[in-house]
């Protein structure tokens, strides 16, 4: 498995910079010369790519967030904030902010308690530990296109597994069209998304456990410490850089999801499920409001990189203290 | 606590006898019911794939009631699951091919060399990582337009290239630095104090040390490139060139609703990814590792 040290070891290479600059120094300046040119060299092509299909429609989002374009017309009329002002006053958009809350909290919390609690399972386990790893893997590589088609079997009111089990045990009361049921449609995709996504948390924190220091547990364990205390109290401290990763991932990843929505239901039953970004492509490709989807897309985006921007102080922070 | 700890005990056994059962089997539980939570997905795409038609208006999604595996070469022909198979692997392999020999070249530069803005650059990148498809998906619709290249495979290959969708150049060239930071210095110096240009020094004496970290960065390109589903979904609107994924979800949406040739195109999709997978599992979970730690 791999190793997840590099976390740790990032911040060494910046003092290995400054030794080798040291060492430059005594260089003539052509080869500097020829040094900086093939750098030039090596990072345009990447650079170019990257400013073209990037960087320049990230800014032209900016730019037509503050216009009402519908995305036919030629002329570009420039509106300022109202894009931004007539939010305020937009239920649907309040209901897929809210939905998106909820998607984020849940999306986040279930996978990484999940896959917590198997990576702490699987840490001890002598036996079967690998094919246990494998097959919790398998969803993550997954397409998200076949990961909703199925689901959407499984939630079929008609011939679905999720019915017939609950038949089987009795309780047909419950039974509906997951999907299709406004109260159930979004709680539905979580479902399947979290279904999609516990096996990352899952390798991911197995591989941080592989530098938890087995003596300290057992020296908890000697002590008297219970399972859950040696969990809380010593492993999970340990771990603690790993997990802030992988919840700051899914977190992040949250503000930003289309895919599963799109695919389940489209945002429906009318309004149940919709979410930020599956409104921006509604107000950009379906309804031609180019301007309103431009400012929603916007919105997703600084909350996406206050959440990252958060995420990598907290770390810093972390990592200043350790 | 009579008991003497025995020089390796096993952490997840307190004293107590009864509890010292309870314990594993407790885990074996827990583990077992997520893997079947796992699998039934899964097996329930590969048992629809190959069912019968005749049983499956019986039973669709009873798992593996019967046999068929015509299924498999319909989808491939009459559900043109065969041509979306080319258009993903046309779409892909460029990919790679162009993230991995771009964030190389650029990824050396930004470990490795020494130049004026290199700081302004590489944040430049790292904005890029944290930018969703999302957030530029609308502009860069009307853009490919104007380019003439939307519903061409080529504006799904640029615009991932580019990094569009998350696995483009910056995290390629986050990765790369990564990796050429951590191998040796001398080499190079002393292949620079022996007369070889910058070129030279790339070409002879780091690239053949890269092998490892393009590996790493291929599986993980591959497999986010071949399973994406909204870019291609938006740029390539057209049956001509329609990939998988797309071609899986507007046959799935469509009005009649053929549950084995969804499911058997559903396999033409995942096999390839699950042959990579098992092929370099080392590299794949080291790339999905490292591409984690991108933040």
């Amino acid at each position: 498995m791999a190793r997840t040290s590099d976390v740790a070891a990032k911040p060494a290479a910046a003092g290995s910079a400054a030794a080798r600059a040291g060492r430059r120094a005594g260089r003539s300046t052509t080869i500097r010369g020829t040094e900086v040119r093939t750098a030039y060299l090596f990072v345009l092509p990447a650079l170019l790519v990257y400013a073209l299909f990037m960087l320049f429609p990230f800014v032209t989002s900016i730019y037509y967030s503050f216009t009402s374009w519908d995305g036919v017309s030629l002329d570009l009329p420039f509106v300022g904030f109202e894009n931004y002002t007539s939010m305020f006053d937009d239920g649907e958009l309040f209901g897929a902010f809210r939905n998106n809350l909820v998607w984020i909290v849940v999306g986040t919390i279930a996978p990484v308690a999940i896959g917590l609690t198997l990576a702490l399972m699987l840490w001890t386990q002598k036996v079967g530990s690998l094919a246990f790893r494998t097959l919790y893997f398998l969803p993550y590589i997954t397409p998200v296109v076949i990961i909703g088609i199925v689901w959407g079997w499984i939630y079929n009111p008609l011939f679905g597994g999720l019915n017939k089990l609950l038949e089987f045990i009795g309780l047909d009361s419950l039974t509906r069209g997951w999907l299709g049921d406004p109260g159930t449609a979004l709680a539905a995709v979580l479902v399947a998304a979290v279904w999609g996504a516990f096996g990352f948390v899952t390798l991911l924190l197995f591989a941080g456990l592989q530098s938890v220091d087995l003596s300290l547990v057992e020296a908890a364990a000697i002590d008297g410490a219970n399972w859950w205390q040696r969990a809380r109290h010593v492993i999970i401290p340990e771990i603690a850089p790993v997990l802030t990763l992988v919840t700051a991932i899914t977190l992040i990843g949250g503000f930003a999801v289309v895919d599963f929505v799109l695919i389940m239901t489209g945002g429906g039953p009318g309004t149940a499920s919709q979410v930020l970004g599956l409104y921006a492509y509604k107000n950009g490709f379906q309804i031609n409001k180019v301007g309103y989807g431009a400012a929603v897309s916007t919105v997703i985006t600084i909350l996406t990189l206050v959440a990252a921007i958060a995420f990598v102080r907290l770390r810093e922070r972390g990592r200043d203290g350790g | 606590m009579a008991s003497v700890p025995a020089p390796a005990p096993n952490l997840y056994s307190p004293p107590n006898p009864i509890r010292r059962v309870i314990g594993p089997v407790v885990r074996y539980i827990v583990l077992a019911l997520f893997a079947a939570l796992t699998l039934y997905p899964l097996l329930l795409v590969v048992s629809t794939a190959i069912k019968n038609p005749a049983d499956f208006t019986v039973d669709p999604f009873a798992l593996f009631s019967s046999v068929r595996l015509e299924n498999i070469s319909d989808a491939w022909t009459v559900g043109e699951f065969g041509r979306y198979f080319w258009n993903t692997v046309v779409i892909t392999m460029p990919t790679v091919l162009g993230v991995v020999a771009l964030s190389t070249m650029a990824g050396y530069a930004l470990a490795r060399l020494e130049f004026p803005g290199r700081n302004l650059i590489l944040y430049a990148f790292m904005l890029g990582l944290m930018i969703p498809f999302t957030s530029v998906m609308i502009p860069l619709f009307y853009q490919l337009r104007d380019m003439g290249l939307l519903g061409s495979l080529l504006a799904v290959i640029l615009a991932g290239i580019g990094g569009a969708a998350g696995y483009g150049v910056p995290l390629g060239v986050f990765l790369m630095r990564a990796f050429f930071q951590d191998l040796p210095h001398e080499l190079a110096e002393a292949a620079r104090v022996d007369g070889a240009s910058e070129w030279q020094v790339f070409r002879k004496v780091m690239l053949p040390l890269a092998g490892p970290g393009i590996a790493v960065l291929s599986i993980l390109v591959f497999f986010q490139s071949w399973n994406q589903f909204l870019m291609p979904f938006l740029f390539v609107p057209g049956q001509e060139n329609r990939p998988l994924a797309s071609g899986l979800y507007l046959f799935a949406t469509g009005r009649t609703q053929d549950y084995q040739l969804i499911a058997a195109g559903s396999l033409i999709m995942i096999v390839p990814v699950l042959i990579v997978f098992i092929l370099f599992q080392r590299q794949f979970v080291k790339g999905v590792t490292a591409g984690a730690l991108k933040g």
